[in-house]
């Protein structure tokens, strides 16, 4: 892309166009982050009258044990899985729509794959329970129409918590896949295709490459917020629902100790920003 | 939409006008939903009888109920809490002294639960108790011809895959204890109470954390046994019609009592009292145990109106029962943490 | 090769077809357990219209939802335009700290909701905001913005600076390259960033539950109580009103606006 067309110098011009965002994310979310921050480092929470002091204790507690660390990976893998999952779902549903699809059909589907976000995520989860537990409704309904009898019990699995993440997290694939695939010029492609490239190589040389923001875009937009989730887990995953958010509910909820709950947080957003970092180039390289 | 910029706006203004609460004939209350002060008819009698108007706020957890306290000063009138809690809300001022002369239910309290130590100091009286109730064990009729007597039902192979217990770490810890035979207060075989956890990690179907979990899991048929609260095994069974019974094992079970405080600040307190005073009346009581379910009312004349027969009264009554039952002493911050780590590792270690 | 076409667009269809079954299908069963007799969703299945009865006598879950509805509302329209604004800069400027502005996004979407709802509790305390709708849209509108940014920007990629330059050359000011070159361009990925918004605010309970007074709630906030105890189908009653109403809505909108136009 031609940048060098783009502004040059400082951020001056760019002040009247930020600050009004950014003015409210500081005060909405920075400025009580910090205070969290600083939470992290102390031995008791000021509010609970007794006498504190900094300490590293809490961000050390995430080495000291063999379980955070476990748990932080397994809610990596997770929200891994759960990001292929919707890429591998999402991007051909968002392809047919950008490009094969026409006029009112598009528009009113494209809507219909909104609309279930719409709706609580707490009822979600419980509607999916139905379906998934033993005499629930797959259980039932295929038992109905196969000629044999299997038993399906998803439910409290970890299949489950991925088909409950997946289920939310898929419309922001197929929107944000979408928005740049509807971007690409239908000439660039039959002039591909022209030139006697085969549509897998239409699609890997041509189509890929333009559609990677989005794709891009989607998979942080599902992949970092999956890594904390706590309850899809807690409520599907019954015994295998214990990851990483989970534990940081715990320090809030079960116990006072959000000065450990905190410096868990800040940990789980320093790996996030670092595997963000460096998979940065590697994709910039695919493109 | 202009109504809520309205709202807005007026909130401003009051904000930065006045720091003091404005809702003068209001009582609010802080309590967990559908735990009796929040009943419609109670709440409706209760504002007829009175003129106090009952605005309900709830809690999810009690550290919920802590931060909501030490966050709103001022705002709430009464609220609930686990006698096992009350010490430390009293430790960061949260609550004020009660004059119980303006409570007049309180005398038919039984002694020995207005006179606990967790609710008295300094010759004065921090929390009002409302009722008490177990932990203990429940089953689903139809996996059962009789009911199982003995908490070793929960291992029995025959289960598998269909016990629940809730993911509570002291609850979790404390149901250990008793399984080995400990004080539940005064745990010293802390592996013992390990060993006896992890051997039931592959029985469990899930951990539940609301009485609706349970509910539902037993309404589609998805579990034999678990551990349950007594007010809500018997509103499952009341309210509901669901096949579930409470069991009051040999080993044990884990007894709490719950108690009305005021908090610090309360611009109501008059409200406040007679709310108290109405929640441990017996009329109320029997009404709710009727309609809906409830745990045992620590107000003496609140159960002998109960009928000879009732739950709450023939088996929660029984001498036999108060032998085997450990009501729960309050937990420090540092062994909270400590069994919510051990919880927590037990968890993983059950992937 | 004409042949080979059509089988892969018809492949296409039916792959958005089993899309949407997979996202429908809680649906579905949300909007039918709300005319189940049973508490529990127990089958076999009883019909009763008693629960959209027993919501129409429940101001406080009624009042609930027009409480969710009009803070959505205002959060959408104001990170919309904020967020918009936003990616308009960093995607137009070159300036040192770029790249810290756009790595601060991600912290209010990577820490998890409970922690910062409790963070913006004590925060807004302090400084004397406290709680109430005001101090919800305050929150939401920082929760969606980074969404409304992040989906605005992968839209503007795909846009040519080249088309700015050009319409500058020919004399046009800056306000008029943006809402008569740039805007147009990127609509399809306001108007989704602007969805995302809404979906946000609609959805999002945690810090709405910190931030509200008892007599304010939102619906996620009394539907997250209700799931302690007594959680009835009337909360699939109104959420399956929700779904419906918004359905109508966006097949009427679906009608008369084109949502990136044809290429």
């Amino acid at each position: 892309m031609a940048t060098s067309i783009r502004g040059r110098g400082g951020i001056g011009p760019a002040l009247p166009l930020l600050t009004p965002a950014y003015l409210w994310l500081v005060v909405a979310i920075f400025l009580p982050l910090s205070a969290m921050a600083l939470f992290s480092f102390m031995t008791e929470l000021p509010m609970s009258g007794r006498d504190w002091s900094l300490t590293l204790e809490h961000y050390a507690a995430f080495f000291s044990s063999g379980l955070y660390v476990t748990l932080l990976w397994a809610s990596i893998r997770l929200g891994l899985e759960v990001t292929l999952w919707c890429a591998i779902i999402g991007f051909p549903a968002a392809y047919v729509l950008a490009r094969v699809l026409k006029g009112r059909a598009r528009e009113a589907i494209f809507l219909l794959v909104i609309l279930p976000f719409w709706s609580n995520g707490l009822v979600r989860i419980f509607s999916w329970a139905m379906v998934l537990r033993e005499g629930g409704l797959l259980d039932t309904t295929l038992n109905a129409i196969l000629p044999f009898r299997i038993d399906i019990d998803l439910m409290y699995s970890y299949p489950a918590v991925i088909i409950g993440l997946v289920h939310s997290y898929v419309p922001y694939m197929v929107l944000t896949c979408y928005l740049t695939l509807q971007a690409i010029d239908n000439a660039l492609i039959e002039a591909a295709r022209s030139l006697g490239a085969s549509r897998l190589q239409t699609l890997r040389r041509v189509v890929l490459p333009l559609a990677m923001p989005g794709l891009l875009a989607g998979s942080v937009l599902i992949f970092v917020p999956v890594v904390g989730s706590f309850m899809e887990p807690r409520i599907l995953g019954g015994r295998t629902g214990t990851f990483y958010g989970t534990v940081i509910e715990d320090q809030f909820v079960a116990v006072f100790n959000w000065p450990l709950g905190a410096a868990l947080s800040f940990i789980l957003l320093a790996v996030v920003l670092v595997i963000l970092s460096l998979s940065a180039p590697i994709l910039r390289r695919v493109q | 939409m202009t109504n809520l910029l309205g709202k807005l706006a007026a909130q401003a203004v009051l904000l930065s006008v006045c720091t003091v609460s404005v809702h003068a004939a209001e009582l609010h209350v802080l309590n967990w939903k559908g735990y009796g002060a929040d009943e419609p008819w109670a709440v409706e009698a209760f504002e007829k009888a009175t003129g106090h108007k009952v605005v309900n706020d709830f809690f999810n957890s009690e550290q919920e109920m802590l931060t909501k306290l030490r966050t709103n000063p001022g705002l709430y009138d009464v609220v609930m809490i686990n006698a096992a809690f009350t010490g430390q809300a009293l430790a960061e001022s949260l609550i004020q002294p009660i004059d119980t002369a303006k409570i007049p239910n309180y005398a038919d309290i039984s002694g020995e639960k207005a006179n606990s130590p967790m609710l008295n100091q300094d010759g004065k009286v921090y929390g009002v108790p409302w009722v008490w109730g177990l932990t203990a064990i429940a089953v689903n009729d139809k996996s059962f011809e009789t009911s199982p007597t003995s908490i070793s039902v929960m291992w029995d192979e025959a289960h598998k895959g269909r016990v629940v217990i809730r993911d509570d770490a002291v609850e979790a810890i404390q149901f250990g204890a008793i399984a080995s035979g400990q004080n539940i207060n005064d745990i010293k075989d802390m592996d013992a109470v390990k060993e006896k956890l992890t051997s039931l990690m592959p029985q469990i179907r899930t951990f539940w954390s609301s009485e609706n979990d349970w509910n539902q899991m037993v309404a589609s048929n998805q579990i034999d046994i678990g551990t349950y609260w007594s007010g809500s095994a018997d509103r499952a069974k009341t309210q509901f019609n669901l096949p579930v019974s409470l069991v009051i094992p040999e080993e044990g079970a884990v007894a709490w009592l719950d108690a009305f405080s005021i908090p610090v600040g309360s611009d109501n307190v008059e409200g406040a009292e007679a709310f108290i005073n109405y929640m441990i009346d017996p009329e109320f009581y029997v009404e709710w145990v009727t309609k809906v379910g409830a745990p045992v009312s620590a107000n003496e004349k609140a159960v002998a109106a109960l009928p000879e027969d009732a739950f709450n009264r023939a088996v929660m009554g029984d001498p036999k029962v108060a032998d085997r039952i450990q009501f729960q002493a309050p937990i420090t911050d540092e062994q909270r943490k400590e069994y919510l780590a051990i919880w927590q590792e037990l968890k993983v270690g059950a992937q | 090769m004409m042949f080979t076409t059509r089988l892969l667009e018809a492949l296409g269809r039916v792959w958005i077809g089993l899309l949407l079954s997979f996202l429908y299908l809680p649906i579905c069963i949300m909007a039918l357990m709300s005319f189940n007799a049973s508490p529990f969703y127990q089958l076999p299945f009883e019909w009763t219209t008693g629960w959209y009865a027993d919501l129409s006598r429940n101001g406080r879950l009624l009042a609930a939802t027009w409480n969710s509805l009009q803070i959505a509302v205002f959060t959408t329209a104001i990170a919309t335009v904020l967020g918009t604004a936003a990616s308009i800069a960093l995607f137009r400027y070159e300036f040192r700290g770029k790249r810290l502005l756009q790595a601060l996004l991600f912290p209010p979407i990577a820490i998890p909701w409970l922690i910062t709802g409790t963070a913006m509790l004590i925060f807004f305390f302090g400084v004397g905001i406290g709680r109430g709708l005001h101090a919800i849209l305050l929150g939401h509108v920082a929760l969606a913005l980074p969404y409304v940014i992040v989906v605005v920007s992968a839209r503007l990629q795909t846009f040519a600076p080249e088309l700015e330059e050009a319409a500058r050359s020919l004399g046009a000011s800056q306000w008029q390259v943006t809402t008569r070159v740039t805007l147009p361009w990127i609509m399809p990925g306001v108007i989704a960033g602007g969805l995302f918004a809404f979906a946000v605010s609609f959805d999002q309970f945690v810090v709405s539950y910190f931030l509200s007074t008892p007599g304010e709630a939102t619906l996620p906030v009394e539907i997250y109580a209700a799931i302690r105890k007594g959680f009835t189908p009337e909360i699939n009653a109104v959420s399956t009103i929700i779904i419906g109403i918004s359905m109508g809505l966006m097949l009427v909108t679906a009608r008369f606006f084109k949502f990136g136009g044809e290429k």
